[in-house]
C-alpha cells in the first residue's frame, strides 16, 4: 500500500473470509476485464489518517458529482460501511452543507437494485462470460484501424483524471471520437458566452457581495452544482440587513415557473419566456446598454435604478435554458455595472469539452452506420436524448455497443453490453468544483457490488494501460504537481478533500460591442412547453432513490412522481384543478400528464419537470410520474412553444403532501417582520405546574425563516441519519410519511404572484409537552436537559401523543416500514429502528448529543458551544438552524432567541416550545404580517377543493365531498 | 301461549329458555351472529398481524373506526344501563319489562366496546401497560392521561354492569333451577344453580337482594356519567380546537341516549314479537319506553342547537374548526346523524308507529345508527381543523375496518341471542312483585 498509517488509524479490517472472498472477486473480476488488479485495491476504504476519534466511527473526504461537478463531503463511516454523508466544509461547493443529492447518495449506494451482474443483450450473465474476450477482440480489430468506429459518450466530465484517460483513449484511437451528452447542459449559456466574450466561459456568481441581483430565470438558490455555495453566500449577504444593521440586499427575480429563488425574492415577477428577455433588453436599455433595443418595461426602470445603485455590488444572472441572447446581456449588464471581478467571476468551463463532439452529431454517425464500437460511460442516452432521435434503434444501428453504469437503467438494456459501475462512493477519482476546484474523491467504505468497475479503469484499460484506479489518479496528479513533495501534498488532499488553491483562475475577458445575437424568435400560439429538471429527480438519474422519490417536492409538494405545472388563471380557463388529466401534444408528439396548479407561473407557460417516468429506474416500479423526455425536442429543449393542452376530463392520482385548507390564522405560522420590527413577546405563560428547571444543559433550536430556502436538504439529512423508514407511494399517499422534519410551504396572497414561505417543522421539544400528559404508559417523557422524547420499547401505540400535538410531528409505524423485505437498506447504528405500531420522532439528533457528552465526560470538560450539530443543521446550506444550549447566553441558539423577530410557533398554546423561529425580513416599508382584507392565504383557484385535496385522492378514499 | 289471566304467572317467560328447541329462526340467527364473530376472529387476527397498516387511519387522522365505534358502542352501553337503572331506583313498572334485556343489552354492547381500546393500539399486546402494576423497571402509568382515566372507566363499567345485570338474575336463576328440576332436567338445573348461589327465597334473602340489587343500581348511576364522560375528555382534553370544547362532555353523554334506548327499543319490540312476550312487554310498557326515548331525542335537539350557537361564538380557531366539522367534508355525516338522532324518533309519539313493531325496530335502531354518524363526524371531523395546516389526506375507513365493525356487530347479536335463548328475558320476580303490588287493593 501506497499510504502510511499509523497503527492507531489502523483502518476497520474487514472479516477474513470477506477479504477472502472479496480477494477471489477481485481476482476474477481483474481477469475478466483485463485489468491488473491486485486484491490489495479491494476492500481497503481507508486512504487517508481518518477524522475521528473511535476506531469504529470514522470519516473520510471525498467528493461526489453533480452534472460532472463535484461537491466536497465528509462520509461517515462504521466498520467499513458509509453511512451518512456530510458536507465538507473545506470545499468550496459545499462548504460543510449538503443537498438532497449528496444526503441521498449513501441510499444509492446501497441500493440493491444497483446493476450487479454484466448483462449481454439486457440479460444478467452469470460470470462475465465472453466480455474479456470480446474486449480484447475489439481493442485488437479497434487498434488495427486506427480506432475508425469508436465512439466514447460520456455525461459531463470535469475530472481531471477521466479527461486525461479520454484523451489517452483518443490517441491511443487517432480515428475514435469523444462525444458528450448532458441532457441538463445549457448550450444557451455558452453560446451567450461566447458571443458576450468570444470563448464559452462560464460565470461564477458570488452572492456575498450582491448588494442587488437580477435573476433573469436563474434558480440561484434551487438544486444544481452550485447551489450550496450560492445559497450560503445569498443568506451571509443578508446577515447585516437581518441585525438591521444594514439595508437588506435586493433579489430581483423574474422567471416563468416557480423557484426557490423566486420565493425567497423580494420582488417577482411571473413572465413567460419571451417575457424574460424583453425584460432583460429593457433594463440592459436603462442600464445604457445601446445594443438591447426592445419596447419599454414598466418595471425596467426600478430594476435598473436599483442595479445602477449597486454598481459593482450589482448581479445579473441568467439561468439554465434561457436563451444565447439574454445570457449575452446578462454579461454586458454585468459588464456595464463593473461587476466582473465583484460580483462576477469568469473561469473556463470546469466541465467544458470544445474537443467532444455532442449527441446529436454521434446520432447522425450512428444512423449512417460509422460507429461500429460505442462505449456509453454513466449516460442514459435511450432515456434522455431528445424525442425523435430513437436512441434504441440506432443503438443497434451500432454493432458492438457496450454500456457502463450504476443501474440496469434504459440504456443498458439497449445496448449488447453492460458492466456495472462502481459508486463514486467506492471509487477513487477526482472532479472539479463549479469554480475549478479540484478535490481528490477515495473510496469511503468497501465496494458493496464486487463486480462494478469504475470508470478511469475502464478507459484506462481501452487505452491499453490498465491499472487500478487509484494509481490512475495518482499519475494525473504526480503530473500536475511532480515528485517533489507528491505523498504530502497527495496525503494532505486526500484528507482534507479539497486540492488547495486550485480554483479556476478569473479570466479577464472584455465585452465583444456586437455580443447581441438579436432577438429569440416570437411567441406563437399555444402554450410554451418549459423543460425543467425536477427538484429531486434531477435529470432522471436520481429516479430510482426511495429517499428521493418519497421527499415531497418544495413547492408542490409533490412526491413519488410528477406532474406538468400550469398557472392558476390557465387552470381557471381550462376548469381543471389538482390532479386532472390533460393531453399535452408537442410538434407531434402527445404524453397524458397530471396537471397541477403552480401558483405563481406565468399563464401561458406549462412547466414539465425532466427524469419521471422511467422505464427502467432500478427498484423503483416503472410508470411513476411522466417522461418529459419524449416531448422534449432537440432544437428547442427548453422552452418550445406551440404545445397544446387539452384536459381529458379524468383525474390522476397524484401523491402529494399538499393537504392545506386555507390558512387564516392571525398571525401566520411562518411569519415576516419589517427590518427592524420587533415582535412582541407573548405574555408570561401561566400554568398549575411549578416550572421545571434545567441546571445543567436546556438544548434549543432556532431556525431561520429568513435564510430558509425551503430545499429539503434538513428533512432528507433528517432521515438519513434517524433511520426514517421509506414507506413507498401508496403509504404517502395515506399520508403515512415518516419524514422527521417536515419542511411546510405557504403560500399567501393571490394565486397568480403568491408570496410563498417556508417553514421547517421538526419536534418543538415543548417544556409543557401536550404529548407526554396523554400518553398512557409515560412513553414519551422529558430528559434532564429539556428534551422530548420518545422511549420506543414503552410505546403501545395509543398515537393519543399525535392528537395533542398541535405541530402535528409525531410520525407512526402502520406497519413493520424500517425491518419490511425492500426496506431501506443503510442504517445508522447509533439509532434504533422502530418497531411496527410504535410512535416517532425528531429527538434533536439525541445520540449525537450524548456521544458529545460522552466524548467531554472523558476528557473532564463541559460539552462545547457547537459541539452538538444535528443532522438538519448540518445539512442546511443557508445555516438557517442553529441548534445549542439555551442556559449559556453566549450560544449561538441563544443569541438568536434574544432577536427581536425571534418567536415560538402556536406560542399562545403555551407549550413553550424549545424549537422557536426567527420571522423571516422584509424591508422596511413593505407589508410583513398584516394581510389586506379579503386575502386569504393559500387560496386555490377554481377547480381545486377547497381544502386542496386532489380530487383524485379523494375520489379513491371514498369520503364525502366538501360542499363548493 | 296460554291466556292466562294472571300475568304473574311467569312460567312462559321461564318456558323459553328451557325449551329444547327454538326454531330454525333462532338458528339461523344464531348462526349468523356466530358467523359474525368469526369475522370478528379474521378481522382481530389479521390486525395483530399485519398492524394498524389495514385501517384507512393516518396523521392526523390518527383515530378511526376504532375510537368511532368505541364511543358508540359504549354510548349504547351507557345509556341502556343508565336507563334500566333509573327505572331500578325509581321502582318503574317499565323496569319488569325492560330492565333485564337493558341490562344484557349494556353488558353486550361493552363488550364490544371493550375490544376497541385494546384493538386500536398499535400493539395490543401491551395493553396492560395502562395497568398500574409494580413493573420490574418501577414505570407507572401516567395518571394524568385520559386514556388512564378511561381504562379505568371502562373496567369499571364492565364490572358494575356485570354486577347490576347478575344481581338482578340471581333469583330468576332461582326459579329457573326449580323450574327445571321440576322438568327433570337435572344439569341444566344444576347449571342455574350454580349461578342462584343457593337462593331460597328467605325473606332474608329477599331483603339483602334488594338491599344489594339497589346499592349495586346506584352505584352505577354516577359511573355512567362518568363514563361517558371520560371517553368525551379523550378529546376534550387535546389542543384540537374543535374537540378542545367543555360542552364535549355533555354532547356524548345526552347523544348516547337515544342511541341506548334505540336498541333497548328495537330488541324490546323484536322480543315481544319474536319471543311472544307481548305479554310482559305490553303497549303501555312500549309507549313509555317511545316516549322517553322521542323525549331524549328533544334534549339532543336542543344540544345540537346549542352547538351551532356556541359555534359562532368560540375564538376564531375553534368556530373555524366546528364550522368545518358542521359543513366541511364530514359535515353530511354530522347533519344525517343530527336527523338520525332528533327528527327520526319524533315519530315516535304517533302511537301507530311505537305500536308496531318493525317501525320501533327501524326508528330505535335509526337513532342508533345516527348516533354511530355523529361519533363519525366527531372523530373524523373535529380533526379537519388544527392549529396548522392539515399534513394528511381525509379519513376513509377500509375494508379490514368495516370487517372489524360487523364482527362487533356479530358479537353483540351472538351475545344477546345466547341470553334470550338461556336467561329469562324479563325479569319473572319483578314482574311478580309488580302483579302482586298491583293487586293489593
Amino acid at each position: 500500500m501506497q499510504h502510511s498509517m499509523t497503527d492507531e488509524h489502523s483502518p476497520p479490517l474487514p472479516e477474513r473470509r470477506t477479504v477472502l472472498r472479496a480477494a477471489g472477486a477481485s481476482l476474477a473480476l481483474a481477469a475478466a476485464a483485463g485489468c491488473d488488479v491486485g486484491p490489495a485495491e479491494f476492500g481497503h476504504p481507508l486512504h487517508a489518517r481518518a477524522r475521528g476519534v473511535t476506531e469504529e466511527a470514522l470519516t473520510y473526504a471525498t467528493v461526489l458529482d453533480l452534472d460532472g461537478l463535484g461537491r466536497g463531503v465528509l462520509v461517515r463511516t462504521r466498520a467499513g460501511h458509509a453511512i451518512k454523508i456530510e458536507g465538507n466544509p473545506a470545499h468550496p461547493a459545499s462548504l460543510g452543507a449538503t443537498d438532497v443529492f449528496l444526503e441521498a447518495a449513501v441510499l444509492s449506494l446501497h441500493d440493491p437494485a444497483r446493476s450487479r451482474r454484466s448483462r449481454r443483450a439486457g440479460r444478467a450473465l452469470r460470470e462475465t462470460a465472453g466480455l474479456p474476450a470480446f474486449l480484447e477482440e475489439r481493442r485488437a480489430a479497434l487498434a488495427a484501424a486506427g480506432g475508425a468506429g469508436l465512439r466514447l459518450l460520456t455525461g459531463p466530465v470535469s475530472s481531471p483524471t477521466q479527461r486525461r484517460l479520454i484523451g489517452a483513449v483518443l490517441a491511443a484511437f487517432p480515428e475514435a471520437r469523444w462525444h458528450v451528452h448532458a441532457p441538463l447542459a445549457d448550450a444557451g449559456a455558452a453560446e451567450g458566452a461566447r458571443r458576450a466574450f468570444g470563448e464559452a466561459v462560464v460565470p461564477v456568481h458570488d452572492l456575498s457581495r450582491a448588494a442587488c441581483t437580477l435573476s433573469l430565470g436563474a434558480d440561484l438558490l434551487g438544486p444544481g452544482p452550485a447551489q450550496l455555495r450560492q445559497a450560503r453566500d445569498w443568506s451571509a449577504a443578508r446577515a447585516p440587513g437581518r441585525a438591521g444593521q444594514a439595508p437588506l440586499p435586493r433579489l430581483i427575480v423574474a422567471e416563468s415557473v416557480p423557484s426557490l429563488t423566486g420565493a425567497k425574492a423580494d420582488q417577482r415577477l411571473a413572465l413567460p419566456p419571451a417575457g424574460i428577455e424583453a425584460l432583460a433588453r429593457a433594463v440592459a436599455a436603462e442600464l445604457g446598454i445601446a445594443a438591447a433595443g426592445g419596447a419599454p418595461h414598466p418595471e425596467a426602470p426600478g430594476i435598473a435604478a436599483a442595479l445602477r445603485a449597486a454598481g459593482p455590488s450589482g448581479l445579473v444572472a441568467a439561468g439554465r435554458g434561457q436563451p444565447a441572447s439574454v445570457h449575452a446581456l446578462a454579461q454586458a449588464m454585468n459588464a456595464t455595472l463593473g461587476a466582473m471581478g465583484t460580483t462576477v467571476r469568469l473561469i473556463d468551463d470546469p466541465a467544458g469539452a470544445a474537443e467532444a463532439g455532442d449527441l446529436a452529431a454521434l446520432a447522425g454517425e450512428m444512423a449512417q452506420g460509422a460507429v461500429t464500437d460505442l462505449l456509453v460511460l454513466d449516460a442514459n442516452p435511450v432515456l434522455d436524448a431528445p424525442a425523435g432521435l430513437d436512441m434504441p434503434a440506432l443503438l443497434a444501428r451500432v454493432p458492438h455497443t457496450l454500456h457502463a453504469g450504476l443501474y440496469p437503467d434504459e440504456t443498458a438494456l439497449a445496448c449488447a453490453w453492460h458492466l456495472p459501475l462502481r459508486h463514486p462512493l467506492e471509487c477513487w477519482g477526482d472532479s472539479l468544483a463549479f469554480e475549478g476546484t479540484a478535490a481528490l474523491r477515495q473510496p469511503a467504505t468497501v465496494p458493496l457490488v464486487e463486480t462494478a468497475l469504475p470508470a478511469e479503469e475502464i478507459l484506462a484499460h481501452l487505452a491499453g494501460r490498465p491499472a487500478p484506479a487509484e494509481a490512475l489518479v495518482r499519475e494525473t496528479w504526480r503530473e500536475a504537481w511532480g515528485e517533489e513533495g507528491f505523498e504530502e501534498r497527495w496525503l494532505a488532499a486526500l484528507e482534507g478533500g479539497v486540492v488547495p488553491d486550485s480554483a479556476a483562475p478569473a479570466r479577464e475577458l472584455r465585452l465583444r460591442p456586437d455580443f447581441d445575437p438579436g432577438p429569440a424568435a416570437p411567441e406563437t400560439a399555444g402554450f410554451t412547453a418549459l423543460f425543467l429538471p425536477d427538484p429531486h429527480l434531477w435529470d432522471g438519474r436520481f429516479a430510482p432513490n426511495a429517499w428521493l422519490q418519497e421527499l415531497p417536492r418544495p413547492l408542490e409538494k409533490l412526491a413519488w412522481g410528477n406532474a406538468a405545472l400550469i398557472a392558476p388563471q390557465d387552470a381557471m380557463a381550462l376548469l381543471v384543478g389538482d390532479g386532472a388529466e390533460a393531453e399535452i401534444t408537442l410538434h407531434g408528439r402527445s404524453l397524458t400528464v397530471p396537471v397541477v396548479i403552480a401558483p405563481g407561473q406565468a399563464p401561458g407557460v406549462v412547466a414539465l419537470p425532466l427524469g419521471g417516468g422511467r422505464r427502467a429506474a432500478g427498484g423503483v416500479e416503472p410508470g411513476l410520474g411522466f417522461d418529459a423526455y419524449r416531448l422534449r425536442p432537440a432544437a428547442a429543449p427548453w422552452a418550445a412553444p406551440g404545445l397544446a393542452l387539452r384536459p381529458t376530463g379524468r383525474v390522476r392520482p397524484l401523491v402529494s403532501t399538499a393537504w392545506h385548507h386555507p390558512v387564516e390564522s392571525d398571525p401566520p405560522p411562518a411569519r415576516r417582520v419589517a427590518q427592524g420590527e420587533v415582535i412582541p413577546p407573548l405574555p408570561p405563560p401561566r400554568s398549575l405546574y411549578p416550572d421545571w428547571s434545567y441546571p445543567g444543559h436546556a438544548w434549543g433550536m432556532a431556525i431561520d425563516l429568513d435564510a430558509c430556502i425551503g430545499c429539503n436538504a434538513c428533512s432528507l439529512a433528517c432521515q438519513a441519519e434517524n433511520n426514517t423508514p421509506v414507506v413507498g407511494p401508496e403509504e404517502t399517499a395515506r399520508g403515512r410519511a415518516m419524514h422527521w422534519l417536515r419542511v411546510d410551504r405557504y403560500h399567501r396572497g393571490p394565486p397568480e404572484a403568491p408570496e410563498t414561505d417556508f417553514q421547517p417543522v421538526p419536534c418543538m421539544h415543548c417544556e409543557k409537552a401536550p404529548c407526554e400528559v396523554v400518553c398512557p404508559v409515560n412513553a414519551t417523557v422529558h430528559d434532564h436537559e429539556g428534551l422530548n422524547l420518545m422511549v420506543y420499547p414503552r410505546c403501545i401505540g395509543t398515537r393519543t401523543c399525535s392528537n395533542n400535538c398541535p405541530y402535528k410531528v409525531r410520525r407512526f409505524n402502520w406497519a413493520d416500514y424500517a425491518r419490511a423485505t425492500g426496506a431501506v437498506p443503510v442504517r445508522n447504528p447509533e439509532v434504533p429502528l422502530r418497531a411496527r405500531g410504535v410512535i416517532e420522532k425528531c429527538t434533536y439528533c439525541q445520540h449525537r448529543i450524548v456521544a458529545a457528552r460522552t466524548a467531554a465526560g472523558l476528557e473532564g470538560r463541559p460539552i462545547r458551544e457547537g459541539e452538538v450539530e444535528t443532522a438538519c443543521q448540518r445539512a442546511c446550506p443557508t445555516r438557517a438552524i442553529s441548534f445549542g444550549d439555551v442556559n449559556d447566553p453566549a450560544s449561538t441558539v441563544s443569541r438568536a432567541r434574544r432577536e427581536g423577530r425571534h418567536y415560538a410557533l402556536l406560542g399562545h398554546l403555551d407549550t413553550r416550545p424549545r424549537t422557536t423561529y426567527l420571522a423571516r425580513v422584509v424591508p422596511a416599508g413593505t407589508r410583513a404580517d398584516a394581510m389586506p382584507a379579503g386575502t386569504r392565504a393559500d387560496a386555490m383557484p377554481a377547480g381545486t377543493r377547497a381544502d386542496g385535496v386532489p380530487a383524485s385522492t379523494q375520489a379513491e378514499s371514498g369520503a364525502p365531498e366538501e360542499p363548493a | 301461549m296460554s291466556a292466562a289471566a294472571d300475568v304473574s304467572d311467569t312460567r312462559p317467560v321461564a318456558d323459553v329458555p328451557l325449551k329444547g328447541q327454538f326454531g330454525w329462526r333462532f338458528a339461523l340467527s344464531l348462526g349468523a351472529a356466530a358467523a359474525g364473530v368469526l369475522l370478528l376472529a379474521y378481522a382481530v387476527a389479521a390486525l395483530l398481524i399485519r398492524g394498524t397498516y389495514l385501517w384507512g387511519t393516518n396523521i392526523p387522522f390518527v383515530w378511526g373506526f376504532d375510537l368511532i365505534n368505541y364511543v358508540w358502542w359504549i354510548g349504547i352501553a351507557n345509556a341502556a344501563s343508565l336507563f334500566a337503572v333509573i327505572l331500578v331506583l325509581r321502582r318503574h313498572g317499565l323496569r319488569t319489562a325492560v330492565n333485564r334485556f337493558a341490562e344484557a343489552a349494556a353488558l353486550a354492547a361493552v363488550a364490544a366496546a371493550a375490544l376497541y381500546p385494546i384493538l386500536h393500539l398499535g400493539r395490543p399486546w401491551l395493553f396492560y401497560w395502562v395497568l398500574p402494576y409494580p413493573a420490574t423497571y418501577q414505570v407507572w402509568p401516567q395518571f394524568r392521561s385520559t386514556l388512564v382515566w378511561d381504562f379505568w372507566g371502562i373496567m369499571s363499567h364492565v364490572v358494575v354492569t356485570s354486577l347490576f345485570w347478575y344481581t338482578g338474575l340471581i333469583p330468576d336463576l332461582a326459579t329457573m333451577r326449580d323450574r327445571a328440576a321440576a322438568r327433570g332436567k337435572g344439569l341444566v338445573a344444576r347449571f342455574y344453580g350454580v349461578f342462584a348461589l343457593g337462593w331460597r327465597g328467605s325473606v332474608q334473602h329477599w331483603a339483602r337482594h334488594q338491599a344489594a340489587y339497589r346499592l349495586v343500581a346506584a352505584l352505577v348511576l354516577p359511573m355512567l356519567v362518568s363514563a361517558q364522560t371520560i371517553v368525551a375528555l379523550e378529546f376534550a382534553t387535546t389542543l384540537v380546537p374543535d374537540w378542545h370544547q367543555a360542552r364535549l362532555p355533555l354532547h356524548v353523554v345526552i347523544t348516547g341516549i337515544p342511541s341506548g334506548l334505540g336498541v333497548v327499543l328495537a330488541l324490546a319490540a323484536l322480543l315481544r314479537s319474536g319471543l311472544g312476550l307481548s305479554r310482559w312487554i305490553d303497549e303501555a310498557d312500549m309507549d313509555l319506553l317511545a316516549k322517553l326515548m322521542a323525549a331524549a331525542s328533544l334534549g339532543c335537539g336542543y344540544l345540537y342547537a346549542e352547538e351551532l350557537l356556541t359555534a359562532t361564538l368560540e375564538d376564531p380557531a375553534t368556530r373555524d374548526a366546528t364550522l368545518a366539522r358542521l359543513f366541511g367534508p364530514y359535515g353530511l355525516l354530522h347533519w344525517g346523524g343530527a336527523a338520525l338522532i332528533v327528527l327520526l324518533p319524533q315519530l315516535l309519539w304517533l302511537p301507530v308507529l311505537r305500536h308496531s313493531a318493525p317501525a320501533a325496530v327501524a326508528i330505535g335502531l335509526g337513532a342508533a345508527a345516527g348516533v354511530w354518524l355523529d361519533r363519525f363526524a366527531l372523530v373524523a371531523g373535529g380533526l379537519l381543523r388544527d392549529h396548522l395546516p392539515r399534513i394528511g389526506p381525509l379519513y376513509a375507513p377500509s375494508i379490514p375496518e368495516w370487517t372489524l365493525l360487523l364482527g362487533t356487530v356479530g358479537l353483540f347479536a351472538l351475545l344477546m341471542l345466547l341470553f334470550a335463548r338461556l336467561i329469562p328475558v324479563v325479569s319473572m320476580f319483578e314482574t311478580r312483585h309488580e302483579e302482586s303490588e298491583a293487586e293489593v287493593p
